[in-house]
């Protein structure tokens, strides 16, 4: 028996019967209760169900992108649509679905109880975090559906600034204001982090989860700020004339390229690091086995924050940039890549000789693993200097991001929606429905994206809704994939509101997986322990330790 | 216990909210929340610095004669106010600390009316430039028509000094709730970390002009 094992075993810990003690979410049932609760709990139900909306709107944009390109000569849409499609489908995507996906959910809802406390340092500031993100985020949505913007999800300038005749301010505006949203919600799980951790937790005991959280508040603090005033720039040379961007004004377009890849680059880490922590607890937990060298995976998110601020300038070796920046980008570019193999080394060692289980969360990680190294790989491909000038700004960069950002994060997010599902609603999902629909959402993106890389490698330019006929088959291919992929969205959404209902009643800890987020009863009480807990054990203590494995 | 203002100190302490098991828990996490704040607030500002420095490095004659424009003695009297209020903010966290609430009101008051007049002067700066057309986004004759380069400096004088007048805006205003807040009975018992809090930011306005105004003022003038 290890130690943690004594905790749940604690006569201290109420059992489950028919007169529950009253958890979170039966706490109170008012409306009120839930829009101006401070139970960081809750506040991560509201920002669930804010950006699954708005992943459905995103993902209709796709659609709708996939549709326009079976054929080639581009007669489903105008062009004008077709830019504002793709517009919509990234910056709904980016800016209001993977920055916040996984930290303002999971980290809001699981970083306090993975660290015993009861709640976050300030959870008026996590409320407040919710309202600027859904104000912010609403009216950049609104904009983008009835007027429409044309300039990407990059907002490059002189086009955002001068040429473009769509909606930019708004739309900008909207991604300002969300932008506070995640420097709050970072800001407090820094000082959650450092302040609030239980009696025993010390910084090597906490979970993997906590460390790449820890890790994303950093680069919320000190990237977003950046891209903030890059973005007020752009505004006030749209609407003022305050020459910064437009060489006619006295200003530099290179400049907001720089400003904004300082942020947006580290973005990207953003949105994957989040997704790293829910796959080491993930595999950790199907494996029974304590995470292969623990330390370095901790360490290596924060190698990870830290390089990826260096490494904006690979977005820009052709436009101009010295021989000399790009070498340095290029080489500092390969330098990511250490740490994210250590991360995918790790994992694999975690679940070689296991005892492994293939439940539905299990079965994302899987798929996780894959995906990320041949996105990861990819990338290599794009910081070689010569292999990009090449590759640049054709299907080959869309394919690569999409592997990272869908084939990783999303995969991560789904994995850990699962994983943690009987801790947030006290219900269990129909395991094999889940199965079912991780294995067709595998399918569907592979059939999806994967042809896109054969695509850019022909020369096929990204954001261009007319090709040259030869490439049809590979697109309608494409496009096939992505109605798998739509179906297999559609699995989970159906089911786990499904299970809302009649879902059978989850026990403390379904997966016998260790952390103490499993230690409390599902769903926690609304201060999520009963007593503080006292760690005096290691974290990750499975029965299998890597050393016996040898 | 009597004070030369000869007001007597009030007891001081801290509420403690339910999420923090110890006082001392809770007042380092505000602490520090507001120190991870101004961490950001420091790259939103960085960014603009960056500008300015390079564009001082490309264009170094452009730049120069861009900043013999820029009033510098109300720069630098503006300077001296800001070091001011910085001081009187710091007479206020200390007499929070002993509880000498009138005294703590006054030195308040006193960074408040420092900051307007901080505000007041960089007004009337605008206004010169706007006499001497320095404005080249207004729709009016620019004064260094001829040096399109000159223009990117004055543009990124404007947003970040501009900038900066919105976070003393902010200042200003919060300062002067927070002072209206102190007046009422038994603030200090709860709520005296509200003072130290706040002047971290206050010292943080003061901060930021103070790498603004050689940034952009003092420089190879």
């Amino acid at each position: 028996m290890s130690p943690s094992d004594a905790v749940l075993r604690d006569p201290g810990t109420p059992r489950i019967t028919i007169d529950r003690p009253a958890d979170y979410l039966h706490a109170e049932h008012t409306l009120r209760s839930w829009f101006f609760t401070t139970d960081h709990k809750r506040i991560a139900l509201l920002y669930l169900a804010s950006i699954t909306g708005f992943f459905v709107l995103g993902a209709v944009a796709a659609g709708l992108i996939r549709l326009s390109l079976l054929v080639p000569n581009g007669q489903i849409f105008t062009n004008d649509t077709y830019n504002k499609l793709f517009t919509m489908h990234g910056v709904i995507m980016i800016w209001f679905f993977l920055i916040p996906s996984i930290p303002a959910t999971f980290g809001n809802f699981l970083i306090p109880l993975m660290i015993g406390a009861k709640d976050l340092a300030f959870p008026k500031l996590n409320l407040l975090s919710w309202y600027i993100f859904m104000g912010g985020s609403l009216f950049a949505v609104v904009v983008l559906i009835v007027g429409g913007v044309d300039t990407g999800w990059t907002f490059y300038a002189p086009f955002s600034t001068t040429y473009s005749n769509t909606y930019v301010i708004p739309a900008l505006l909207g991604v300002i204001v969300v932008g506070f949203s995640s420097i709050l919600t970072g800001l407090n799980f820094v000082v959650t982090i450092h302040k609030m951790r239980c009696p025993g937790m010390t910084w090597f005991r906490m979970p993997i989860f906590v460390w790449t959280h820890y890790a994303v508040s950093l680069i919320f603090l000190l990237g977003t700020p950046v891209i903030t005033m890059a973005l007020i720039l752009l505004v006030m040379e749209r609407a003022f004339h305050i020459g910064v961007f437009d060489p006619r004004l006295g200003g530099d377009p290179v400049l907001f390229e720089h400003l904004f890849w300082f942020y947006s680059h580290p973005a990207v880490y953003i949105m994957v690091l989040p997704g790293m922590g829910v796959i080491t607890e993930l595999v950790a937990a199907f494996s029974q086995k304590r995470v292969f060298g623990y330390k370095f995976v901790a360490y290596a998110s924060i190698g990870l924050a830290s390089i990826t601020f260096l490494v904006w300038g690979h977005h820009m070796f052709v436009n101009g940039q010295s021989q000399l920046a790009s070498t340095v980008f290029s080489f500092l570019s390969f330098a990511v890549a250490v740490p994210s193999a250590v991360k995918v080394y790790n994992w694999t060692a975690t679940i070689h000789k296991g005892a492994i289980r293939l439940d539905t969360p299990m079965l994302y990680a899987m798929g996780y693993i894959g995906l990320f190294v041949l996105g990861g790989l990819t990338g290599l491909f794009l910081a070689t200097l010569a292999v990009d000038a090449h590759l640049h700004d054709t299907y080959f960069v869309v394919a690569h991001f999409h592997y990272i950002m869908v084939g990783g994060t999303m995969l991560a997010f789904l994995g850990g929606l699962h994983y943690w599902w009987p801790k947030f609603t006290g219900r269990m999902y129909p395991e094999a429905w889940g199965r079912v629909g991780a294995f067709l959402i595998f399918i569907g993106f592979n059939v999806t994206f994967f042809p896109q890389f054969i695509l850019g490698y022909l020369g096929m330019p990204r954001r261009y809704h007319e090709y040259p006929p030869e490439f049809q088959l590979l697109n309608v291919l494409s496009s096939a994939g992505s109605t798998i992929l739509a179906v297999g969205y559609l699995f989970p959404m159906v089911y786990l509101i499904w299970s809302l209902w009649f879902g059978k009643r989850a026990p403390a800890n379904p997966w016998q997986a260790k952390g103490l987020e499993w230690t409390t009863t599902s769903p926690p009480p609304p201060h999520n322990f009963l007593r503080t807990p006292v760690v005096d054990y290691e974290p990750y203590d499975y029965a299998i330790k890597a050393r016996e494995v040898g | 216990m009597a004070d030369a203002a000869g007001s007597v100190a009030e007891p001081v302490g801290l509420e403690l909210a339910e999420q923090f098991s110890s006082k001392d828990q809770q007042r380092e996490a505000a602490t520090l929340g507001m120190w991870a704040w101004l961490l950001t607030e420091l790259l939103l500002f960085a960014g603009l610095f960056l500008c300015a420095l390079v564009l001082r490095i490309l264009y170094p004659a452009s730049v120069t004669l861009a900043t013999t424009h820029l009033k510098f003695w109300i720069g630098a009297t503006n300077t001296a106010v800001l070091i001011c209020s910085s001081f009187t903010m710091s007479g206020a966290i200390v007499t929070s600390r002993l509880g000498f609430r009138r005294l703590m009101l006054g030195c308040m008051l006193a960074t408040a009316g420092l900051g307007s007049i901080f505000l007041l002067l960089k007004g009337f700066e605008y206004y010169q430039d706007y006499n001497e057309h320095m404005m080249p986004f207004l729709n009016m004759p620019y004064l260094l028509e001829k040096d399109t380069s000159s223009r990117l400096f004055v543009d990124v004088y404007y947003v970040t000094t501009g900038l900066h007048g919105l976070h003393l805006i902010t200042g200003v205003s919060i300062l002067l709730w927070l002072t209206w807040q102190a007046s009422q009975p038994r603030f200090l018992e709860f709520h005296q970390n509200r003072i130290e809090v706040y002047g971290l930011y206050w010292h943080f306005i003061d901060l930021i002009w103070i790498i603004v105004f050689p940034v952009l003022y003092v420089l190879n003038r």
